[in-house]
């Protein structure tokens, strides 16, 4: 588009600017509220994975196929499966970490302010907020279960930034696994009203050859009366948990 | 900046207001004064960071914290010891008002939690579980939030959350119970009512034993005052375990800078509570009973 500005009033200018401004405001941001939920089995596996007992098959959520493990990782990550029903951190009732919170089978909630976006998860009341007040990332190391998440708009994306892991979470059941120099690239793009395109970039030198993505649809729940309940994990499991915690 | 400005003259009906302070009489026009400041909705901007109510009020909401030998253990003043201020407004003592059998039970409850043998002996906050309505709003700092549809309160401690929707629905089914229990909210004029029920029995209000039943119903009233506040007022009624609907009510502070962060405080991932549970036991066995007081207190 070609502007003369040199053509026009002040006042024709004043108002021109002030409309590019006021759209391009309305296009730098997505209304992403609502109660969402992954509906796959990343949780178990985010490869490819056959059925077992309680798993169901799936599909692979990551982009190529396979995680490009270093090859001592891919040792540890064998070690983990086969001790997966009790190294799972989760097995203890722990906070999933990101972004395999994302895709627990529970649902979540997206509240969105002017200087914040939270996401409130079902799953052991877990929460974050993401701060988009073009503030950083605190000086750290910090362990966080969770990270610590800053956030940005590319156009209708809703870009995440999230650093400071502690290294006791896993991506999923099968024993997938980071380091605390895990960062975490998250990318949600509304497509309709009811779906988010979730794109993740994981990135973790001490444990990975390169940075790998994974890719997912989120749904909107659709139940007129959905609201967020109850998981309280280690409440439930408590009994059993304080024997040896 | 204009928009804004526009807003509160149409919110506030200027011209109107006007010719009616005018017609005041003078202490009502005083009371009128005060404006709170008001979200694009209209309503009490109540966003930001509080605190979590008077001090020592979440080890007993009738007693406060501690007596000396836990003075001594958290290096507390004497001036920092007891309840900082009445939180029971009503009955007038600031005693919960328990059934005789409830009454039997919180004392055993005291006796319990000084030798624990099982987890229901142990506090919950110790157990990291969710504290529910009214407990949360004094245990710790909390975060308000508030959309058209929505009232979220984070709470820093155990990263707890309530979602208060207020669009009227109605609530869940009798049978879910939850330790936060399943909150509406409503706007009475200036003032937010949240009704809380579905809890569990799982809770107690504060660290001394006062347990209540599912039975439990909680109405919150918050209401933003001058001086950056909140009044915060709980009714709580069970008629499984008190013999009347009781009140408590206290002021909250604003905290924080235009920068301030709740960090996450993970919980359950740190605690543990088997040594207490095994030390209770061998306590048990050997016959050593303990009420937990504060009689050192008034000494």
């Amino acid at each position: 588009m070609r502007i003369s500005l040199p053509f026009m009033s002040v006042s024709m200018a004043t108002s021109f600017l002030l409309a590019l401004a006021v759209s391009g405001a309305e296009a730098q941001s997505s209304n992403l509220q609502g109660i969402w939920q992954a509906v796959n089995t990343a949780a178990w596996d985010i490869e490819d994975h056959s059925g077992s007992l309680g798993i169901p098959a799936g599909q692979g959520v990551v982009d190529g196929g396979a995680i490009p493990y270093q090859p001592w990782a891919l040792l540890q990550k064998q070690e983990n499966f086969t001790n997966r029903a009790t190294a799972d951190p989760l097995a203890s009732c722990a906070m999933p970490g990101v972004p395999r919170i994302t895709y627990m089978p529970y649902p979540f909630q997206i509240l969105q302010f002017d200087d914040r976006i939270l996401i409130l998860y079902e799953y052991v009341h877990a929460t974050r907020t993401i701060y988009m007040n073009g503030s950083d990332h605190p000086d750290g190391h910090i362990d966080f279960w969770m990270g610590d998440s800053r956030g940005r708009w590319e156009g209708e994306t809703l870009v995440v930034d999230v650093i400071h892991f502690n290294d006791q979470t896993w991506f999923d059941r099968a024993g997938n696994f980071h380091s605390e120099a895990l960062h975490v690239v998250e990318r949600y793009t509304p497509r309709g009203p009811n779906h988010i395109d979730y794109e993740v970039t994981i990135e973790d030198p001490n444990v990975f050859t390169r940075p790998w993505t994974m890719r997912m649809p989120l749904y909107r729940r659709q139940e007129p009366n959905v609201q967020l309940l109850e998981y309280e994990c280690y409440a439930y499991a408590e009994e059993d948990l304080a024997k040896d915690k | 900046m204009q928009k804004k400005i526009w807003q509160k003259i149409n919110r506030v009906g200027a011209i109107g207001m006007i010719a009616l302070l005018g017609a005041m009489p003078v202490e009502l026009y005083a009371q009128q004064a005060w404006e709170p400041p008001r979200t694009v909705d209209g309503h009490p901007d109540l966003q930001g960071y509080w605190d979590g109510g008077p001090a020592n009020a979440s080890h007993s909401i009738e007693d406060g914290c501690c007596d000396v030998v836990h003075a001594r253990m958290q290096s507390r003043t004497p001036d920092r010891l007891g309840l900082l201020e009445p939180l029971i407004i009503d009955p007038p003592d600031g005693r919960i008002p328990y059934q005789e059998w409830a009454e039997v039970k919180r004392t055993q409850l005291l006796y319990d939690m000084e030798t624990p043998t099982e987890l229901g002996h142990i506090d919950p906050e110790d157990r990291c579980l969710l504290l529910g309505a009214p407990r949360s709003n004094y245990r710790g700092d909390l975060e308000i939030r508030q959309t058209k549809d929505f009232i979220v309160i984070l709470y820093e401690w155990a990263h707890a959350y309530r979602v208060i929707p207020m669009d009227g629905r109605s609530h869940v089914g009798e049978t879910i119970s939850m330790y936060n229990g399943d909150s509406r909210g409503r706007w009475e004029g200036d003032t937010l009512v949240v009704e809380a029920r579905n809890f569990n029995d799982q809770v107690w209000l504060d660290s001394h034993g006062s347990f209540y039943s599912d039975k439990l119903r909680v109405v919150e009233r918050w209401e933003l005052v001058e001086g950056d506040a909140i009044r915060y007022e709980a009714t709580i009624e069970d008629p499984n375990v008190f013999t009347r609907p009781w009140t408590l009510a206290f002021t909250m502070g604003r905290i924080g800078g235009d920068d301030y962060e709740f960090f996450e405080e993970a919980c359950w991932e740190g605690v543990t509570n088997k040594h207490r549970l095994a030390a209770g036991r061998l306590a048990v066995e050997a016959g050593e009973r303990q009420l937990h007081t504060h009689e050192e207190e008034s000494q």
